[in-house]
């Protein structure tokens, strides 16, 4: 089994935006399940992790939340994005790129040894 | 934005509280059940699903928590909950909140009050604009009474011309006149100064304008100027004063103002005048003299200019004169120029009795925490199990360290606001303390500075007593939890500290007991001296006659003979044994003083000029004030004016001139430079008599050589009456103030004391001294035998069941007792030692404030180490009663 890791709260909320922004509407749990698949069991979400994450996202107006039916006749309280979140999801990934590519540059190996 | 609408959301989502919990039990019950579906989904059978949905979960509860975080303003919220909870525990426990909010109260009420001084009179910045850059100078020479000769006006104008640091020098000269008024006269001193006096001292009118240069030199009209304190007084604060004339003696000047309140140094002062009210200011004599020294100055340091620079440039100039003028500076007298900050000059005789009262009120603040700091220790004992609960409950130790501390913090602040009721009511007897020392007494106030002392005193303790509740590392928690905190007798470690604080206790109350004794043997030591007068039942009565503003002794006839009809017309009263008529009031210090020599003596080289002061007496003055005659005869009515100068003197006088030798029929003379500017002959005298040494001085002050000379002999510039009756002389006072009113309407008739009276008022700074030391000993020995006693019933307490079985083994109750005595002893034995070798410390600093007592004096020492250990025997004795009545079958039982 791969390492377990711990999810930072910034790219939690970035994944979580993301989930949103590819499944539609989704519960908790289903966020929590599509995270830890994506990730491929390497990060596992409890509840004190996720819960305050998403408070945080409907607190800043980047998703909304309400209670529906489940697919399996629970109910739940079901998270969708705002428009600002999709706004806020582009500038985000925007922004992992650019900080992404930057780190890889770093830590390249390096080609033209001395 | 997106912050603001968070911020605005979590403010919201502190009163929505119960809704938000309810729907967020129900989403993450729905998370639970989904995820459990989906293990048994799996095949898992429901039970064990369901405990790996709840392990996958983290802790619904925690979740619960970080979500509530997330959603309000987590640490006000908590802190409400924290302040919500504190206040319900202390309200549980009265007895507890009851005790520690007094100590604290007292505590930091002394503290609080002895800081508003401290800063009203030391600290504050001075009411003068840029008041840290004046500077005052100081003239001294060696001798009794001579640490302050002023200046003249030729030195000042050297120091003006040699010193470029100092930007300014204001010229003040002290003085006094009688105001006449509508309601009679009144004897008001007054200074008068320079025009740029006021723009020096950074000093302005709240009234009106203040002096300038156009109000220097002859030929202007004498404006006056009030102070805002004597306007406030004598006239009521009434604003339409200015420009209204007001008769002094018998020269007459114009209110222009009236400045602003501020402290005013060497002496307090009731108006300024500008100098050519007096003509003897506009003298030559004043003008040109260089040792007719009377005048003060304070100067204003040039901008960038150092204290230093000063110093150095003053010094400079100083030395130069010394060469220049070797006849002004008598070498031998060592002149001295001392440039200090005003601030400091202010400040210099009420320094160390505040410091030491500081010291003394920190001490009390130290036994009334160590005395809460145990109680809490106890109750953080007693409440070890409902910690390990809470904790049990998900209360990290940051938590549970934020939650005493918080309870501790309602406490201190509580002890805090009583501290504040009682240094109120403390602080005009404070003042009125302060008043003997220091000019600054009016700017003592609870100001925000002395407010927020108080705070910090009572966050110090609270942050002291947070820490001293032993709490678990956070690693060690669970085996905390796990032991279910049964250790009701507490961590070796606390009692330690218990014990420890119950040591400091008793070793600082020995400390401000041993201060306390010191002051008060102090103050009864200066009770008991001898004034050197036979009683003290006499009363004196001073009449001021002569006119200061004028200088006009062509009257000095009449004036004498209007204190002869005084004189007689008091005699006549019926209880009246004797009347005198002097210059000067026994026990009063007399204002001329001048070298002396005797004939045919001349001062052996380098031996500074013997000096003594010159007071004039009829022949009745010795009997009346109650002076014993050693020697020789009382001056008769035949030493008149024209027969051969006479003189009496006393007795450090003749042992100073003739040691070994009868002084009768000796000759001796006033002379040195400061005769030549008084009406005061340097003719020879010769001694007729020799009277005995009164403390005119002060009480603790060695007795100065006095030379009387017949009143009738004397220009009557000074005088007064001194009268000796059958019964109480008090009760005489208003008889003879109504009867010398109604002969001299224009004096102001003031200070009509008995000797016992203007006894009692040199004692008193030093009662008032001892009075507030001794308060703050009895109250930090109360203290320490509280916490004594509460310390040794915590411990009988926990060794119930020990002393149980002890007792059914067959120790008998004495037995029991002397082990709980020797418990205490152990403590009180080791504070008490503690304790005297910090007195012993405490006596060295303290020393300058004792009379006639030793700094350790063994009296003193042995009397407060005694009283201590008796007090806290005695603490000790009730928790041994106690445990000694402990019935072993009942706690046998309980177990």
């Amino acid at each position: 089994m791969a390492e377990k890791l711990d999810v930072k709260q910034g790219t939690l909320a970035l994944m979580i935006l993301r989930t949103l922004e590819v499944l539609g509407p989704l519960h908790g749990y289903g966020i929590a399940r599509r995270i830890e698949e994506t990730s491929k069991n390497r990060l596992t979400l409890n509840y004190g992790t996720l819960y305050p994450a998403l408070l945080k996202l409907e607190q800043e107006g980047f998703a909304t939340a309400e209670w529906r039916q489940s697919e399996n006749n629970r109910r739940a309280k079901y998270y969708s994005l705002t428009a600002a979140g999709r706004r806020q999801l582009a500038r985000e990934a925007r922004e992992w790129h650019r900080t992404a590519d930057l780190i890889a540059a770093f830590l390249a190996p390096r080609r033209e040894a001395p | 934005m997106r912050h603001l609408r968070a911020a605005l959301a979590r403010i919201a989502g502190l009163f929505t509280g119960r809704r938000a919990d309810d729907d967020l039990r129900a989403e993450l019950q729905a998370h639970l059940d989904m995820e459990t579906d989906e293990y048994i989904r799996r095949g898992m059978d429901p039970a064990e699903a369901r405990r790996q949905a709840l392990l996958a979960s983290g802790g619904l509860t925690q979740a619960a928590e970080a979500v509530r975080e997330q959603r309000g303003l987590p640490l006000i919220e908590s802190v409400a909950a924290d302040v919500r909870y504190a206040v319900r525990a202390l309200r549980r426990s009265p007895g507890f909140a009851t005790v520690v909010v007094i100590t604290l109260g007292l505590g930091i009420g002394a503290n609080t009050a002895i800081f508003s001084v401290v800063r009203g009179v030391l600290l504050r910045p001075l009411p003068h604009k840029g008041g840290d850059r004046l500077v005052y100078l100081r003239h001294s020479i060696d001798g009794p009474g001579r640490g302050n000769i002023q200046f003249s006006v030729p030195e000042v104008g050297d120091l003006r011309a040699g010193a470029p640091s100092l930007a300014g020098i204001a010229e003040y000269s002290p003085w006094f006149a009688t105001l006449h008024g509508t309601d009679g006269a009144v004897r008001i001193e007054v200074g008068l100064v320079t025009g740029n006096y006021f723009e020096i001292m950074g000093l302005a009118p709240v009234l009106g304008r203040l002096t300038h240069p156009g109000d220097d030199g002859t030929g202007v009209p004498p404006v006056m100027v009030l102070t805002h304190e004597f306007w406030m007084r004598h006239f009521g604060g009434d604003s339409g004063i200015v420009g209204r004339q007001v008769r002094l003696g018998s020269k007459s000047a114009t209110v222009i103002g009236v400045v602003q309140p501020a402290p005013y140094f060497p002496d307090r002062v009731d108006a300024f005048l500008n100098m050519v009210i007096s003509d003897h200011h506009l003298s030559a004599l004043m003008v040109l003299d260089r040792t007719h020294r009377m005048t003060e100055i304070v100067a204003r340091l040039a901008p960038g200019a150092t204290l230093e620079q000063a110093r150095a440039e003053v010094a400079a100039a100083f030395a130069r004169m010394q060469s220049q003028h070797r006849a002004a500076y008598d070498p031998v007298s060592h002149h001295r120029l001392a440039v200090t900050q005003f601030k400091a000059v202010l400040g210099e005789r009420a320094r160390l009795t505040l410091w030491l009262l500081m010291g003394a009120a920190a001490f009390v603040l130290i036994i009334s925490a160590a005395n809460v700091a145990n109680l809490t220790l106890m109750r953080g004992v007693r409440r070890e199990h409902e910690l390990v609960v809470r904790a049990a409950l998900g209360a990290g130790v940051a938590r549970l360290r934020r939650l005493l501390l918080v309870e501790n913090l309602v406490l201190a602040f509580l002890g805090a606001a009583l501290g504040v009721v009682i240094a109120t009511s403390g602080i005009g007897l404070l003042v009125a303390f302060a008043e003997r020392y220091s000019p600054r007494a009016g700017e003592i106030r609870l100001d925000a500075w002395v407010l927020g002392f108080a705070l910090a005193l009572s966050v110090l303790v609270a942050l002291l007593l947070s820490f001293v509740a032993s709490l678990p590392r956070e690693g060690a928690f669970a085996s905390w939890i796990a032991g279910g905190g049964h250790r009701v007798n507490g961590s070796l470690g606390s009692r330690l500290l218990q014990r420890g604080l119950v040591v400091a206790q008793v070793a600082v109350s020995v400390v401000l007991l041993a201060g306390a004794g010191l002051l008060t043997r102090t103050m009864m030591q200066l009770s008991e001296v001898e004034t050197g007068l036979v009683t003290e039942d006499v009363l004196t009565l001073p009449v001021p006659l002569f006119d200061f503003t004028r200088m006009d002794f062509t009257s000095d006839g009449a004036t004498k003979q209007l204190y002869e009809r005084m004189r007689l017309e008091l005699l006549a009263l019926p209880g009246v044994i004797e009347v005198g008529v002097g210059s000067t009031m026994p026990l009063r210090t007399s204002m001329l003083a001048f070298d002396v020599t005797a004939e045919g003596r001349p001062p052996a080289p380098g031996e500074a000029t013997p000096h003594a002061d010159l007071r004039s007496a009829s022949p009745e003055y010795f009997r009346a004030a109650g002076i014993p005659l050693l020697k020789g005869r009382e001056f008769a009515p035949t030493d008149r004016p024209g027969s051969g100068r006479v003189a009496i003197v006393n007795q450090t006088l003749a042992e100073t001139f003739f040691p070994g030798e009868d002084p009768l029929g000796k000759r001796i003379a006033f002379t040195g430079d400061v005769l030549r500017f008084t009406p005061i002959s340097g003719e020879l005298r010769t001694i007729v008599g020799v009277v005995g040494n009164t403390q005119d001085g002060g009480l603790d002050a060695e007795p100065r050589a006095v030379v009387f000379a017949p009143f009738a002999q004397e220009l009557a510039i000074l005088g007064g009456l001194v009268i000796r009756a059958e019964s109480d002389a008090s009760d005489l006072a208003a008889t003879a103030t109504r009867i010398v009113r109604r002969m001299a309407p224009e004096s102001p008739i003031e200070n009509v004391l008995t000797v016992a009276q203007i006894k009692d008022q040199s004692v008193a700074p030093r009662r008032l001294n001892a009075a507030l030391v001794s308060s703050f000993g009895i109250l930090a020995v109360i203290i320490a035998a509280v916490g004594i006693a509460g310390v040794l019933a915590f411990s009988v307490g926990a060794r119930t069941t020990e002393i149980g079985i002890r007792m059914s083994l067959g120790a008998d109750s004495g037995r029991v007792q002397r082990m709980i005595l020797g418990e205490g002893g152990v403590l009180l034995a080791i504070g008490l030692v503690l304790g005297v070798a910090g007195a012993f410390v405490a006596a060295r600093v303290i020393r300058e404030l004792l009379f006639g007592v030793e700094p350790h004096d063994p009296a003193t020492f042995i009397g407060v180490t005694a009283m201590m250990a008796a007090i806290g025997l005695g603490a000790c004795w009730i928790p041994a009663l106690r445990a000694s009545r402990i019935d072993p079958a009942i706690t046998m039982r309980v177990q």
